[in-house]
């Protein structure tokens, strides 16, 4: 997932620079044409159109989805510089209610699958249960890493768990 | 330009001139010196050399807030330099707040290098007050008491340019421009300048009022622990005014392309319906947006998360359609002959443009869940901030220290905007392709299978500070050859 995100910004960013380029390396050449104010109207109502069109694609169904009925629910504390959850296996394929908390300052759960690839995150926040729902569909030793800047020993806040197939 | 316009710029060079060329000279030492810091940083987490994890720390505490610092300071010599050309600006105001400013900064390096203050530029409650044993309470108040007198100092500069906006173009409606925009008179209607200073000391006044209640509640919470704050609501605060500052110095530095270039052109950068209306989308759009840095923090109403996601994409349409837009227009087949202010200048708005492109991608909330807090976002920022508002800072300073006769770039001009570019180019893909790769950011120690993009970006980092050092000594130089 993140590669095609990765390829598709950069897609972006070459169209952009491309076009932005050839105009600007143009000094010597003709000037704009009357018709430039309708073309800037044109790339203006098309940016809003692709707006609208990407808000309702990647919104309609939310990304922060509720757990259902039959979700497993783990509780995960964190604290300057450690993590501890309820259970250390969680079953394949079975939705998970992550109710993430911590004890003093702001951090970040962050879950990486066994190829050290961030599958999910949620902020752990003093005061506050944040919920993060995912199901595995890989097995494997997972592991969770601080992803908010907490303290001088943030890069050792790390944890493990295994995801098994269900009995 | 009008004659009276070239009247303020005489009365500018014998009075204010020297102290925004000072600054500009300051800001340029101290973004070398963070560069340094970052390569320092970068070359540790690849591995190249040893640093201990809590000097790292503090070097990313400096780093971060030394370069917002110097972003600010620059862009607000930039604005107050070419506001004068419209407004009789009081240089004592300029040298108070840059005095305000000087003691942040002693406060915050003092804070950082004597008291051992590692909590990162954004202070984030409650880290200030519980540093596992790192830094005592007083080092984390002398940091907020870093961040409010620049604070004040920077209070100071907007209440001065917003009373002489509101004197000269009738209220600050009529300095934004919304007079023209809404009502239809185009009467006294001012330059792009202008409405541009009145959009910045708006949102950048709301901007700090917020900043300084975060920072007193910080400081009440660290002189007695007893005294709470909701962490969410701080957590707003704090990246409320992170996001309203940071995005501020690029909002004031835009204004050296929109004066400058012309000079380039013979094309006058001009005051349009379309130009008032993105100013007055910026306005909101740039204090909406900041939800998009909370789309992780899931005890937000979901109806913030969303306003996050499509703000986040709606800003780029005024920079694209309309800055970026306007910039290829002015240039093409205006016989513009490039030289290093100018090369540097459209770089930074090209830089600008391109790096909103993936900050807009990480601000939906699906793609936020796997990159958020990993170095794609330290991709985004530097993009739009080392090939943006930096390369514009080093353009508005080549431009003042230029020699008028000379129409074209030498060829060490060209060797060092090119390294600039290509340092600055594969410095910030690295951190992209890092976030891509699940690296998280601020991490003192990278595992071995992350280094290798570390030990990467620390060479692009080398070719960026050896371009900058050019840069820095090429003002420097060129100040003292015009000093008389």
């Amino acid at each position: 997932m993140q590669t095609t995100i990765l390829l598709i910004t950069l897609v972006l960013m070459a169209g952009v620079l491309t076009l932005i380029l050839r105009t600007v390396r143009a000094t010597d050449g003709p000037a704009p044409s009357q018709t430039v104010n309708r073309t800037r109207s044109w790339l203006i109502w098309a940016m809003i159109a692709g707006g609208v069109i990407i808000s309702v694609a990647s919104l309609r169904e939310w990304p922060h989805a509720d757990a259902g009925g039959d979700a497993l629910v783990v509780n995960v504390t964190s604290g300057q510089w450690w993590w501890d959850t309820d259970t250390t296996e969680i079953p394949l394929g079975q939705q998970v209610e992550f109710r993430v908390t911590t004890e003093d300052v702001n951090h970040g759960l962050g879950i990486y699958d066994p190829d050290m690839r961030l599958v999910a995150q949620v902020q752990a926040m003093p005061e506050y249960i944040n919920k993060l729902v995912h199901t595995f569909d890989e097995p494997g030793t997972y592991q969770i890493l601080c992803m908010e800047f907490c303290g001088i020993a943030h890069h050792d806040m790390t944890y493990e768990f295994d995801v098994v197939e269900a009995n | 330009m009008t004659t009276a316009s070239i009247g303020n710029e005489t009365a500018i060079a014998s009075t204010q001139a020297p102290v925004v060329k000072l600054t500009m000279l300051l800001s340029g030492v101290v973004f070398l010196l963070m560069m340094v810091f970052g390569l320092i940083m970068r070359a540790a987490q690849g591995g190249l050399i040893e640093l201990d994890p809590e000097f790292f720390y503090l070097l990313l505490t400096a780093h971060g807030a030394g370069m917002v610092g110097s972003a600010a300071l620059s862009g607000a010599a930039i604005l107050w330099y070419f506001s004068a050309r419209y407004l009789d600006l009081r240089g004592g105001i300029y040298l108070g707040f840059l005095g305000l400013f000087l003691l942040g900064v002693v406060l915050i390096l003092g804070s950082i290098f004597v008291g051992g203050y590692g909590g990162a530029w954004t202070f984030l409650f409650p880290l200030p007050a519980l540093s596992g044993g790192l830094w005592e309470a007083g080092a984390a108040v002398a940091f907020c008491l870093g961040y409010v007198a620049i604070g004040v100092g920077f209070l100071l500069y907007y209440l001065e340019l917003g009373l002489k906006i509101s004197a000269r173009y009738r209220g600050l409606l009529g300095g934004l421009g919304w007079r023209y925009l809404f009502g239809g008179s185009d009467a006294d209607l001012p330059p792009p300048t202008i409405i541009a200073a009145s959009s910045v000391l708006v949102f950048n006044t709301i901007g700090i009022v917020f900043g300084a209640a975060v920072l007193a509640a910080s400081i009440v919470n660290l002189l007695f622990p007893s005294f709470a704050v909701d962490p969410l609501l701080a957590k707003n605060a704090i990246y409320f005014f992170g996001h309203v500052f940071i995005n501020a110095t690029i909002y004031m530095a835009i204004t050296a392309v929109y004066e400058i270039l012309p000079t380039y052109t013979g094309r006058p950068w001009k005051t349009t319906r379309v130009f008032v209306g993105a100013w007055a989308a910026v306005v909101i759009f740039v204090q909406a947006v900041y939800f998009h840095h909370l789309l992780q923090d899931v005890n937000m109403p979901a109806w913030t998360l969303a306003v996050g996601q499509i703000v986040s994409y709606a800003s780029g349409i005024p920079l694209i359609g309309v800055t970026v837009f306007s910039l290829a227009v002015y240039i093409k087949g205006s016989g513009l002959k490039w030289d290093l202010p100018v090369s540097l200048l459209t770089l930074g708005v090209i830089g600008w443009g391109v790096g909103v492109i993936p900050a807009i991608v990480d601000g939906m909330v699906a793609v936020n869940k796997l990159m958020h807090n990993t170095q794609w976002v330290p991709g985004h920022f530097h993009t739009y901030l080392l090939l943006g508002e930096v390369a514009m800072a080093f353009g508005f300073a080549a431009w003042l220290v230029r020699d008028a006769a000379r129409q074209t770039m030498s060829g060490l001009d060209k060797l060092v905007f090119r390294a600039y570019v290509l340092g600055g180019a594969g410095f910030t893909l690295i951190f992209l392709w890092s976030g891509a790769s699940s690296i998280p950011r601020r991490w003192a120690v990278h595992y071995e299978d992350w280094q290798f993009q570390s030990q990467l970006a620390s060479v692009f980092a080398l070719v960026v500070i050896l371009a900058t050092t050019v840069l820095v000594l090429r003002y420097a130089i060129g100040l003292l050859r015009r000093s008389p």
